[in-house]
């Protein structure tokens, strides 16, 4: 197969044209969302956040049928019902947040199943799962604009609020931050981000496109600035590649994306010079 | 009675509290300007709700602070906060100059370039507190003392004349305990006002000059040997012992932060 045929012969096909664009664009945003739910530890509730996006998704194409504006608004109605009801059942009861929101998101995630499985027979519930390439209209491809500028704003106008918030959040707050608008704003682009990729990535995929790029770059990088350089690079890189790949061999898109940043992030635990395992083996960097 | 220099933080009446919890009791109290003063009470007796008072950041259920003699949110400029070395992640990517430019963050507002008098404020500060030529090093990379120069470094850089530090020997080893010592001597030396929560009623004593002592309410205010007399402290501590059954020990050494 010539360089023609892997690279060329894809874009031939709109819906590829599609993907790929809608990838980069999502790649952009998630590389940089992605750091800080990194270095907030915020993994897991980002990954609990994206399965309790489905019951807003569905209920959403029960009621309007295939808007991408009822899509998105339905996910993002849901992602912050998961969120906000978790903070108040940990303020309110016994719980701590981690259970609440581990106990909500599951809930959420069994009723979006048990939505989609009532679903006109056409619609596939891998699709919304796993992520499908084809299925991306070009309104999904507005929407993933739109949601790349305004989280790509955002970092860029919010930097130093986010650097703050994320580093040290009670010295941001002594100095007049405003920290749970500063997370609060965080959590809603996370949601719309989500949202966005779930046409190409899936919704229980999405957000390894976030997450691993963000945990590779921080295995490189020891400054904020170049973790989230290199982290929208390799969510570039990965995000592309994985399309292509998912084209040639007949993979689902979502599927291919996270096993390429998989093998990056691998990559890079193995053999980052300063943090990396194969150092740590050999005694090199004290902890 | 030696002559008073004029008071720069003020308390009347101050009380706190977190739902049904009272953290702060009708505390009057005044720190004058350019003293060291540490504050001081048993776990839980409100040391750093002070300080958070101080910030403005404390909703308070009655009485009021006022620094110089405006309130809180409009002295900002004048203070300078120090977080708990362990309240932040040290493998965060992020170099120790990167940390002390957080000094001018809030002189910058949110799309202020930072220019040459920016730069030459944190270059000073990391001069002063002796880590310029550790500028580079990603900051797990330093010890304990080191970091908590860094943090000291970065109120500098803020350019306030009021220092509130929340337990700043924690962790530190007998080293780090004592450079910090020199640092606290020598900026009130300066002028600089200091207001430090600390548990060690020992190093209270050899570091500071004028202490706070609280369990809720205000036990002693003065200079720091009149407040640190066995009467007092057995009056602060003890009755926690009680409360909760906890075998605190009364001069805190050793305490687990």
């Amino acid at each position: 197969m010539s360089l023609h045929d892997l690279l060329v012969v894809p874009l031939g096909y709109e819906f590829m044209r599609r993907g790929l664009l809608s990838a980069a664009l999502l790649g952009v945003s998630g590389g940089l969302l992605g750091c800080v739910l990194v270095l907030r530890r915020l993994a897991l509730m980002g990954d609990a956040l994206s399965h309790s996006l489905l019951p807003g998704v569905a209920a959403a194409w029960l009621l309007f049928g295939t808007s991408t504006t009822a899509l998105f608004f339905g996910g993002l109605v849901a992602g912050l019902l998961t969120a906000l009801g978790s903070a108040l059942l940990s303020r309110l009861t016994r719980v701590k947040e981690d259970a609440a929101f581990g106990s909500l998101f599951i809930v959420f995630f069994g009723l979006g199943v048990a939505l989609i499985s009532k679903l006109p027979t056409r619609l596939n519930l891998s699709d919304f799962l796993f992520g499908n390439v084809l299925g991306v209209g070009p309104s999904d491809l507005w929407l993933a604009g739109l949601v790349s500028l305004v989280t790509v704003a955002a970092f860029v106008v919010f930097f130093r609020s986010i650097l703050l918030e994320t580093f040290d959040p009670v010295f941001h707050r002594a100095t007049g931050g405003r920290g749970g608008l500063v997370h609060l704003g965080f959590l809603t682009l996370t949601v719309l981000n989500l949202v966005a990729a779930m046409q190409t990535m899936g919704i229980v995929l999405a957000l390894g496109l976030f997450l691993l790029p963000a945990v590779s770059a921080y295995l490189w990088c020891d400054r904020f600035l170049s973790m989230l350089l290199v982290s929208v690079a390799l969510a570039l890189f990965g995000s592309m590649l994985g399309i292509l790949i998912s084209f040639h061999a007949g993979l689902a898109s979502g599927a291919a994306v996270v096993l390429c940043l998989g093998v990056i992030f691998i990559g890079s635990a193995l053999l980052s010079p300063r943090h990396g395992a194969l150092r740590a083996l050999r005694g090199g960097y004290a902890r | 009675m030696d002559q008073s220099p004029p008071t720069i933080i003020r308390f009347s009446g101050v009380s706190v509290r977190y739902g049904r919890l009272t953290a702060l009791r009708d505390v009057s109290l005044e720190v004058p300007c350019g003293s060291s003063t540490a504050v001081l009470g048993p776990n839980g007796a409100g040391k750093s709700t002070l300080l958070r008072t101080v910030l403005g950041w404390q909703p308070l259920a009655s009485g009021s602070v006022s620094i110089g003699d405006a309130h809180p949110h409009h002295a900002r400029p004048r203070l300078a906060y120090v977080p708990q070395r362990q309240s932040v992640d040290w493998d965060f990517p992020i170099t120790v100059r990167g940390v002390v430019d957080q000094g001018r963050y809030p002189s910058l507002g949110i799309l202020g370039r930072a220019g040459a008098a920016d730069r030459d404020l944190v270059d000073a500060a990391m001069q002063e507190l002796g880590i310029l030529d550790l500028a580079d090093r990603q900051i797990r990379l330093l010890s304990g003392g080191q970091q908590q120069r860094v943090f000291l470094a970065r109120a500098v850089a803020q350019g306030g004349d009021i220092f509130l530090l929340d337990e700043p020997f924690s962790g530190l080893d007998l080293f780090g305990a004592e450079e910090l010592t020199h640092i606290l001597r020598a900026w009130s030396e300066q002028g600089r006002t200091v207001l430090a929560a600390v548990h060690d009623l020992t190093l209270a004593r050899s570091c500071f000059s004028r202490g706070v002592l609280l369990d809720t309410g205000l036990v002693a205010d003065g200079p720091i040997e009149q407040v640190l007399s066995p009467a007092n402290i057995d009056a602060a501590f003890r009755r926690g012992r009680c409360v909760h059954g906890r075998a605190e020990s009364a001069a805190g050494v050793g305490d687990a932060p």
